[in-house]
């Protein structure tokens, strides 16, 4: 019983339960609309808390429903926000830092998944966190800020499911992001935090992107190889891999892999199967990413140049 | 080679055999390159001496067009850190016999160009900082009496010399033109300098001593 906040009811509350659902009809399972090599539409802007150093937002399109009689989306659609805190003092029992000390935290809301979330931090949260903070630590110019932290803070509002809403109720799993779904959320948090630091003006070696790819099983053909993939769009994925990218410097600062690569592996088809198949797959899904955040990063830095020269018509400007 | 309007993290800018790179922007070693570190629009500065590259930089930007600054011409609000060498203003907050500790407000740029064209920010968290006894005053420093220099309240004008321990920057008070700039009385009113060591009150016409700082 958490005492530091006012809970709701503890016996939960309950929707109200239509007779259409009670029908037993099933929906056919959502099908994955979009090409192979085709990712979902990203949209991200950067400046959107006022009180941090830098903030971004970033939300994927909601997948299309067809469905008339389902009032909501049966497939979810990831949106992630960030706040950058610093370079700001480190507390006075720190010892001394010759770099930037970098600390990341992944946040997911109460009602970012279909089964309700607690407020305190659990496994995968953290799990999350460590992966952001190693695709981060290769991009930042640390030596540049001696004596000084930054904090960046993903909250995830709207998580990824392993299965479409309805099979989920049904109790096919028990409801909780744990798997797959992870690894697209993964891929967004790398992406929006890069806009984050960026808007904070952070010194960063280039921007780095998240991309994820999988190769799923397809009903009655070869597995195959797919670029952000949705999980709940697939009946199985057999193996999914994410990467933070560096275009510029053609660098991976992070890669996360699982499942079993060397089932799918079968010498026959068109796309070549194995791990490198599946990072380079996934590096062509951040480069995808890439012009999205890229044309953010030039609007928020248009506006600020916009009202910086707005404020101050008649600035001396120094010799 | 023209430069971007506008840049971002990991844009090439130019080659490192025609330009030096300044601040916002970092080196490529392997292709021997410059490339942008922030975004915004590069700049470069020609070079002072003859012979030598100018510099490409990228200054930094306001945080955000919503977050008002202060409205005053050359101030802005922005995550600057001390370096060693720029300018501070500084607020006294304990005088102990060896040392004042400060928090550093605002810093500005190397060289500690204060006044007239002088670009400051206005730091968005506080600075700790310490003036040691021997650095406030540059001549008879084994004189001084931290007491009679400072007073809690005081604003401080100083010059950073080192980036110091886990908790403190190092400042130094020994030129003309640095040392306290704004105090207040024993009673509470605001004084002005009278010469290199005293403040004067003009309601009660009491004069406390300070280190003071010359005006421009």
């Amino acid at each position: 019983m958490d005492r530091r906040r006012v809970n709701g009811p503890p016996g939960g509350t309950a929707p109200p339960c239509y007779a259409s659902t009670l029908s037993g009809k099933t929906h056919p399972s959502p099908k994955r609309t979009r090409g192979a090599n085709e990712i979902r539409k990203i949209f991200l802007k950067t400046g959107l808390t006022p009180s941090a150093s830098g903030s971004a937002y970033f939300e994927l399109e909601t997948p299309p429903t067809n469905y008339s009689n389902s009032l909501t989306n049966r497939t979810s659609a990831l949106k992630l926000t960030c706040t950058v805190h610093g370079p700001r003092p480190l507390p006075r029992s720190a010892p001394f830092s010759p770099q930037l000390l970098l600390s990341t935290r992944v946040k997911f809301a109460p009602f970012a998944a279909r089964q309700r979330r607690s407020y305190i931090p659990d496994s995968g949260e953290r799990d999350l966190a460590a992966h952001l903070e190693t695709a981060l630590r290769g991009v930042l110019i640390g030596e540049r800020w001696p004596k000084s932290g930054v904090d960046i803070i993903v909250t995830v509002l709207e998580g990824e499911e392993d299965r479409p809403w309805d099979a989920l109720a049904a109790g096919n799993q028990n409801g909780r992001t744990g798997g797959w779904g992870m690894m697209s959320i993964l891929s967004g948090c790398i992406t929006v935090a890069s806009a984050a630091i960026t808007d904070a003006g952070i010194d960063c070696v280039d921007v780095v992107i998240g991309g994820v790819a999988a190769i799923v099983r397809q009903p009655a053909a070869p597995p195959q190889l797919v670029l952000d993939p949705c999980p709940s769009d697939h009946e199985e994925v057999i193996a999914a891999c994410v990467v933070g990218y560096l275009q510029s410097r053609d660098e991976v600062t992070e890669t996360w892999a699982k499942g079993n690569v060397t089932a799918s592996s079968d010498g026959k088809g068109t796309t070549p199967m194995g791990f490198n198949a599946l990072v380079d797959q996934a590096v062509e899904a951040a480069v995808a990413a890439r012009r999205v955040l890229v044309e953010a990063i030039r609007e928020s830095t248009e506006a600020k140049i916009q009202s910086s020269q707005a404020k101050l018509p008649d600035k001396l400007t120094s010799v | 080679m023209s430069l971007p309007d506008l840049a971002y993290p990991g844009l090439p800018l130019g080659p490192s055999s025609s330009y030096i790179p300044g601040p916002g922007t970092h080196l490529h070693l392997e292709s021997s390159t410059i490339h942008a570190s922030i975004a915004g629009c590069p700049t470069f500065i020609p070079s002072t001496a003859k012979g030598s590259k100018p510099t490409l930089s990228i200054p930094r930007l306001l945080p955000s067009p919503t977050h008002a600054p202060i409205p005053s011409s050359n101030v802005s609000n922005t995550n600057t850190l001390p370096t060693v060498g720029s300018g501070v203003l500084c607020r006294v907050t304990r005088v102990k016999s060896k040392q004042v500790d400060v928090v550093i407000l605002v810093v500005y740029g190397a060289e500690g160009k204060f006044g007239g064209g002088g670009e400051g920010s206005v730091c968005a968290d506080e600075w700790q900082a310490v003036i040691r006894k021997e650095d406030i005053r540059a001549t008879e420093k084994e004189k001084v009496v931290t007491a009679e220099g400072f007073r809690v309240g005081d604003v401080v004008r100083g010059v950073v010399i080192s980036l110091g321990d886990q908790s403190n920057y190092y400042l130094a008070t020994g030129r003309n033109e640095l040392g306290v700039i704004m105090a207040k009385s024993e009673v509470g009113n605001k004084m002005y300098p009278i010469s290199w060591k005293e403040f004067k009150d003009p309601v009660t016409g009491e004069t406390e001593g300070r280190k003071v700082a010359k005006p421009f």
